[in-house]
């Protein structure tokens, strides 16, 4: 549908013109109920009204606003209000532990925060030691009065409070403003801040849209955490035509195959880790779900035989496999997967990553940022209008990975990602990581920042943090050996001591599943640890004895 | 099932795999609540059970509620 000029074109423009057009249609099912399309806004624009004539910041305030949540309809309606005040949103994720989230939290920089039932239970814990005043909005909280009287630096609003939302004039964002701020791992052990613009994910859900065909009549999962790019796709592009948001409970996730039928499901997305955990568990059988038009992938290497699997228990599907870093926004490049020609285009068994998105320019580079030559593998830069604003409030991570590469005149994005630079035409296969960033069942973890935490917890010098058990998409977990010295003796009090304080910095899918303790680490070629040595101690065959 | 060894098998296999370490687990300890155990443990511990079990499992036909709490584990899937 075109524009009109000067029409809203910003994240919350797509929901708005559904809303109009499909205000009786389901927009969200979420803890067992529908939620049309009309009570969804009306909710987002009380929420919306409130933080407007509540927030009082400052004019050089950043424009973004907290939702501190997880699958309730506050979370949901608490997104679209941020939209609709004319802030970017940052989802805050209460299954992170909660001196991560106060950390997230302050370096924002916001003044509000909407939270659900979820946010407000760990509320008290994630306010401990933050300095300042906030607006704390809880739309669906009767009494806050309790909470209120402990607190008294920050304002609690709770439903009693809520604006009418009928008077909402609806503030005006740009293009170029932050429609989402994601934080992703950071080596150095302090996570990065991707500032993803309004015109990024608008690139992205034109594409998506025109590609699948979105419909009123659509009907999509949700198994991406808010806190996960990915999950932009499950919300935006369903609202962007109308369609309705199947969020799964708790159970659903766990065990997802009744939850593509019992909702009848027409567009599946979620990362490789689940297809194989739903084969291991035999839900993968011939026709399994005659209902789904789409199944899509994203966020780790993709297991050719699981997409096989998949695509057999779902025979009106297409199915796909989408590649992309946060920084580029959600996916940009894609690889359709096709039963006779996509087993012999596969490497080491992994499903390539495809062409890129229209609009999207890839290059294929060696250390030195020059373009290798044809059939060469080098590290993977891409540019074009879906490559975000940069770090926020770090210009120095900013530069060194949005850079310009020598003879060029733009500025490319360098994913780390290696490839396999292609003749034309030719799908790019991935090959793996230049540094020591892994995925954890979909999750971007470098292993730096465990590295980072588990030298501070445990006064270590060195800790080396190895992804194991392996997965053919990546790890299941992680690993850490500590250097035993002068303040590590290498006991198993110790060994629990670390894991506990490990388990309170960091998200459950980054902590230590064990610790090992090593006197002198075994060093490669170039005087370098060797971690390919440590991880074969970690495979070895256990002793019989 | 009558084996009396199920529950203290079961129990392990919950302490091997809890996300920190812990002692002995009540009856109505909430696993996946308080992080014992996350998502990704579930289709492990089926498998697990199923081995126990002898025979497999329809995992379509497992309640999520069955994961709650190791009583209702025990109940769920070995009628104990």
């Amino acid at each position: 549908m075109p524009d009109p000029r000067g029409a809203d074109t910003t994240l919350r423009a797509g929901f708005l013109r559904s809303a109009s057009r499909f205000g009786d249609r389901n927009a969200l099912f979420v803890d067992g109920a529908h939620h049309t399309y009309a009570d969804l806004e009306t909710y987002a624009r009380r929420i919306a009204a409130t933080l407007l004539r509540e927030d009082r910041r400052s004019s050089d305030a950043p424009k973004l606003t907290a939702v501190l949540g997880h699958r309730h309809l506050e979370t949901f309606a608490g997104i679209l209000g941020v939209l609709l005040r004319g802030d970017g949103y940052v989802p805050l994720n209460p299954v992170f532990p909660t001196d991560r989230t106060r950390a997230m939290l302050v370096r924002s920089g916001v003044s509000a925060v909407v939270v659900d039932a979820s946010g407000l239970a760990q509320l008290e814990e994630v306010l401990t030691g933050i300095e300042g005043s906030l607006l704390i909005l809880a739309p669906a909280e009767a009494d806050l009065s309790s909470i209120a009287a402990r607190w008294p630096a920050h304002r609690f609003l709770g439903s009693n409070d809520l604006a009418d939302g009928r008077s909402l004039v609806i503030p005006e964002a740009s293009p170029d403003d932050i429609a989402y701020l994601l934080f992703t791992s950071g080596s150095t052990g302090q996570p990065k801040g991707v500032m993803v613009a309004h015109r990024n994910v608008r690139h992205f859900l034109d594409v998506m849209a025109e590609r699948y065909g979105i419909t009123e009549e659509d009907r999509f999962s949700h198994t991406f955490d808010l806190t996960f790019d990915l999950s932009v796709f499950d919300l935006f592009l369903a609202w962007e035509r109308g369609a309705c948001v199947c969020c799964p409970t708790a159970g659903e996730k766990m065990l997802p195959g009744k939850y593509v039928t019992k909702h009848a499901l027409t567009v599946w997305f979620s990362v490789p880790s689940t297809a194989v955990l739903m084969n291991k568990l035999r839900m993968l059988k011939p026709g399994a779900f005659p209902s789904l038009r789409w199944a899509l992938f994203c966020g780790e290497a993709l297991p050719a035989e699981v997409t096989q699997t998949f695509a057999s228990a779902c025979p009106s599907a297409i199915t796909e496999n989408l590649y992309g870093p946060t920084e580029l926004t959600i996916a940009c490049t894609l690889y359709r997967w096709d039963h006779e020609r996509s087993p012999a285009e596969c490497h080491l068994g992994v499903v390539p990553i495809g062409q890129a998105y229209p609009g999207m320019e890839v290059l294929v580079c060696d250390e030195s940022l020059h373009e290798v030559a044809e059939g060469q593998d080098g590290e993977l830069l891409m540019t074009g209008p879906q490559m975000a604003l940069g770090y926020y409030r770090d210009a120095e991570r900013t530069a060194a990975a949005f850079v310009i590469p020598p003879n060029r005149d733009r500025t490319y994005y360098r994913t780390g990602d290696r490839v396999r630079r292609m003749p034309e035409g030719q799908p790019l296969v991935y090959l793996g990581r230049v540094d020591n960033q892994i995925k954890i069942q979909g999750y971007r973890v470098e292993l730096g920042e465990i590295e980072a935490i588990v030298r501070e917890v445990s006064g270590a010098d060195v800790a080396i943090a190895i992804g194991f058990p392996r997965t053919p998409s990546g790890a299941d977990g992680v690993v850490a050996f500590v250097g035993t010295g002068q303040h590590v003796a290498g006991t198993d009090e110790e060994a629990i001591a670390i894991r506990s304080a490990a388990a309170t910095r960091l998200p459950p899918y980054m902590q230590p599943r064990e610790i090992r303790f090593v006197g002198t680490f075994p060093l490669n070629a170039n005087g370098k640890i060797d971690r390919k040595a440590l991880l074969a101690i970690l495979e070895a065959p256990k002793d019989p004895t | 099932m009558d084996d009396p060894g199920t529950r203290p098998k079961l129990e392990q296999w919950i302490r091997d795999h809890a996300k920190t370490p812990i002692g002995a687990i009540a009856g109505d300890t909430p696993l996946l609540e308080k992080g014992i155990l996350s998502s990704l443990d579930i289709v492990e511990l089926v498998l697990f059970i199923e081995s126990l079990k002898g025979e497999e499992v329809d995992p379509d036909a497992i309640e999520p509620d069955t994961f709650k709490n190791l009583d209702a584990m025990m109940r769920g899937f070995f009628g104990a």
